[in-house]
């Protein structure tokens, strides 16, 4: 017996002494990355071509404010302060000096330089890892001189990706409904803009109420709700070309319309006799199919990215709630469960998880839940928001929020915000006009 | 057959000056090929042209009108496209249309071009950022002059380890100081794998001599990007705290020591 | 001995029963007098939370208001609204030309999408209700609002009251 200990001893004692320390480190800051975005260097005769070209006196820096609104604005990063900058940008390009750089805190750097090549614009750029002195990813695009904001888009999507783990979401529009007027008068118009707010067109004149514009995947069409000569029909709309056609030919009122992830099909709300149910309509044969069969209101429809299931909103048990179901109709299963009513869900792109919006107690939530209804989550409270939308990664949500008026009814305003799954990175995005109804693109490149 | 020659002579004016235009530029490209080892070049295409709400408008109304011909009770297969050919809004946006087309003709070729300017690239590669095995092995090559002393010390106190493992003290200083340098990248998806385990050996001040993640093949996996993007946030806090704030006494005991960085507490909370 | 004891114990339970009867009344009262003043200034106008005002009313013809309103998420018809629509379809089988629309609200208390389903709801409960009154459906076309068009801006109940409503328009 003590043979067996002793002999226990020795063999455990080797290896209690090579045995490696283990520290587990569990918690971290969840600060923004420190980042220096250096301005992309440019040689004097690009720099003149430009300013005619484009009339920006330095489209280099321009490219990288781009880039640095881009990163701020996602709340990951933290953009450092250029007056600190120790470096020159075309010598930073080159070879940064690391320890200037990790001198003021940047762990990582942005550096680039543009040039004029046959009238189109040729803009490389380079993601350093400061602390490891080493660069990470070097890329170069053409393109025309016009498309110079995309640029700094694609530089934030890829330095975002190297960075994060997953795709970004900048080089992106929104579709909305811009609105002018007093409360009980409305004009709305449609319009169209990239994620940050600029290059803002408006693509209806405001003659008709237009609702809910939603983007197909290649985010080429758009299908929204217009009340043409008074018929509220589900519209389709081609970017591209401005044309415009009605779905279907539904004798009465279309509303709540999204494409299918393929694109192929649009789903539908049809309101009938005061009952609504849920359409779907082949673009290409025109085959209409009728989903759901029930004497309740059934619609904000939302297919999942595989297109197996639709979520969506019914009041057959009496409230708002949100229900799945197959996508031919079948397996209809409520998932929303908490106290209050439930909206406007929303698939999200990476398919785990579906945005609402919920009435609780006189106040509006948006939230996110699980698919099957567990694991809810309310990312934001206020007087009144609703309609999230799906940045294209998964990652944020864009909604629009409408202010409580004073007792004489003044002070109403309608505004797009928007807000990430961690439900602290909140922030307006502004719009020249009143906003609504934003719908999120999928990225336009790649 | 003067006509014959009139036209010869021509064309053959034409080949020498398209080549005398061309030739330069040829032999010029390669010296004007930028210093960067790795480059992808992207070509982005210039679809930009929204239409102005007029367009639009006045588009709605033909269609609309165009409808109200076509009497049709039941939706007809047949009405994919409800406009005539000649109908096409715009004469703006006709000549737009043959742009764009030509655009269609010539992007095979662009594409080509990516692909060949992509290759010879690849071909001047001195470091490829995204390969991983290289990543390690200079990590690996940063562990300087000094180990070979340190290996023999080692060897000569092994005797005097009593207690491995830090004290919980200990433990808790390295911790806090490490929480403060580590920055959690917030992208990860919180329902996967986020633990990285990273191996350091360290000179007896707290600072590096040699770090190495342990589980590295695990990058290379398809799905497992954001492992990478993980791993190197952690080898960042590692680099970020240097000097570690390790015990003053007791080199033997932690002069190898592994950091088991998990960033899904972080991120579930 | 034991008798005593029972009335002692009796005259006590009915002394607190006195004292709580006492209290509610005292409680009532002042509910009664707290209500009444605050049914004075906001929900004068409301029945439950269904609008009765005439503030926002309009005539199709004299006596014969154009709208009936709804309660919070509802379309079931009040007997005031059945009283209007019953007018309504008089005038209506009187003027035998007139074709109408009946346009439905809702409050902005809900998701766009949802109000929009809920306005045509209403329409259709009033169309519905004209129709067993003999007038046509060829005569009642029915288009849902939702949210977009409120008649009173305001952020309060009494306003919202105002905007469930279902409109008949006349359409000629």
């Amino acid at each position: 017996m003590k043979k067996s200990i002793i002999l226990f001893f020795l063999i455990l004692s080797p290896i209690k002494a090579l045995a490696l320390i283990e520290v587990d480190i569990t918690r971290g800051n969840l600060d923004p990355l420190p980042i220096a975005v250096s301005p992309l260097s440019i040689d004097e005769t690009s720099k003149k071509g430009f300013e005619k070209i484009l009339n920006k006196k330095n489209i280099g820096s321009e490219i990288s404010k781009v880039v640095e609104n881009n990163l701020k604005t996602s709340g990951l990063f933290n953009p450092l302060n250029k007056d600190a900058f120790l470096q020159a940008p075309d010598i930073a390009n080159l070879k940064p000096r690391f320890e200037d750089w990790s001198l003021i805190k940047a762990q990582a750097l942005i550096t680039g330089k543009v040039n004029l090549v046959d009238e189109k614009l040729r803009v490389e750029f380079r993601l350093w890892d400061v602390l490891a002195g080493r660069e990470m990813m070097a890329l170069a695009f053409t393109t025309v001189p016009s498309n110079w904001r995309r640029v700094g888009h694609i530089i934030t999507d890829k330095v975002y990706e190297r960075l994060t783990g997953e795709k970004g979401y900048f080089d992106t529009r929104i579709i909305y409904v811009a609105e002018e007027g007093p409360k009980t008068r409305r004009v709305k118009k449609l319009a169209i803009m990239d994620q940050d707010g600029a290059n803002n067109k408006f693509l209806t004149l405001g003659n008709e109420l237009v609702l809910t514009p939603r983007f197909n995947p290649t985010s080429q069409m758009v299908t929204y709700l217009s009340y043409f000569r008074n018929l509220p029909r589900v519209y389709l709309l081609d970017i591209e070309t401005g044309m415009q056609e009605v779905v279907g030919d539904f004798p009465g009122m279309t509303f709540a319309p999204r494409f299918s992830p393929d694109g192929k099909k649009i789903i539908m709300s049809f309101a009938k006799d005061g009952n609504s149910d849920i359409y779907t309509m082949d673009l290409e044969n025109r085959i209409v199919e009728k989903i759901t069969n029930h004497p309740s209101i059934d619609t904000s429809p939302s297919y999942s990215p595989d297109g197996k299931y639709i979520c969506f909103n019914s009041d057959r048990s009496g409230y708002q709630q949100i229900y799945i179901m197959k996508s031919d109709g079948t397996k209809v299963k409520r998932i929303s469960f908490g106290k209050g009513l439930y909206g406007t869900p929303v698939w999200s792109p990476r398919g785990d998880l579906i945005a609402f919006t919920k009435l609780h107690k006189g106040k509006f939530y948006i939230g996110v839940m699980r698919t099957d209804g567990s694991g809810e989550r309310l990312l934001t409270e206020n007087f009144y928001q609703e309609a999230p939308s799906w940045s294209p990664n998964g990652r944020v949500l864009i909604f629009y929020r409408e202010t409580e008026t004073n007792d004489k009814g003044e002070g109403f305003s309608a505004k797009l915000w928007s807000i990430d799954l961690t439900g602290y990175n909140e922030r307006l995005v502004s719009t020249p006009t009143d906003a609504s109804d934003p719908s999120w693109s999928s990225l336009l490149s790649n | 057959m003067s006509r014959s020659l009139v036209i010869s002579s021509f064309l053959h004016l034409l080949f020498i000056v398209i080549t005398a235009l061309s030739l330069p530029f040829l032999a010029k490209k390669p010296i004007e090929l930028p210093p960067i080892v790795s480059i992808e070049l992207i070509q982005i295409t210039d679809k930009t042209n929204i239409p102005f709400a007029p367009k639009a408008k006045k588009t709605i109304e033909k269609i609309k009108e165009e409808e109200k011909k076509l009497v049709s009770e039941q939706a007809p297969p047949k009405k994919v496209k409800k406009i005539k050919p000649d109908s096409v809004p715009m004469p703006d946006d006709k000549v737009k249309k043959i742009e764009k087309i030509k655009e269609d003709k010539q992007n095979p070729e662009k594409i080509d071009n990516e692909v060949k300017q992509v290759s010879e690239f690849e071909k001047d590669e001195l470091f490829d950022p995204n390969n991983i095995a290289a990543l390690i092995d200079k990590s690996k090559e940063e562990s300087g002059d000094t180990t070979n002393k340190t290996d023999k010390i080692t060897q000569d106190q092994q005797k005097n380890i009593e207690n491995a493992g830090l004290t919980l003290s200990e433990e808790d200083a390295l911790k806090a100081q490490i929480f403060g340098c580590w920055s959690i990248p917030l992208g990860l998806p919180y329902n996967e794998n986020l633990l990285v385990r990273i191996k350091l050996r360290l000179n007896s001040d707290g600072t590096v001599l040699q770090s190495e993640i342990l589980d590295h093949a695990r990058m290379n996996k398809p799905g497992q990007g954001f492992y990478k993007v993980l791993a190197e946030s952690a080898l960042r806090a590692v680099k970020l705290c240097q000097p570690l704030r390790v015990p003053t006494t007791g080199y033997e005991r932690w002069k190898e020591l592994q950091l088991n960085f998990d960033a899904r507490e972080m991120l579930e909370g | 001995m034991k008798k005593f004891s029972y009335r002692n114990i009796d005259q006590g339970a009915i002394m607190k029963l006195y004292k709580i009867l006492k209290n509610a009344f005292l409680i009532s009262l002042a509910c009664l007098v707290l209500s009444a003043c605050a049914t004075s200034k906001k929900t004068g106008q409301m029945q439950g939370d269904v609008y009765t005002g005439k503030e926002t009313v309009e005539y199709l013809a004299s006596g014969v208001p154009d709208r009936v309103f709804f309660a919070t998420n509802e379309s079931v018809l009040t007997t005031a609204s059945r009283e209007t629509l019953r007018k309504q379809a008089a005038w209506l089988r009187k003027n035998s030309k007139i074709t109408v629309v009946l346009e439905g609200h809702a409050d902005e208390r809900g998701t766009r999408e949802y109000n929009l389903a809920l306005g045509e709801r209403r329409a259709n409960a009033a169309k519905d209700y004209l129709m067993t009154y003999g007038i046509s459906s060829d005569r009642i076309s029915v288009l849902s609002y939702g949210k977009e068009r409120p008649v009173d801006s305001g952020s309060n109940p009494l306003a919202w009251s105002k905007n469930r409503r279902s409109v008949t328009v006349k359409a000629n």
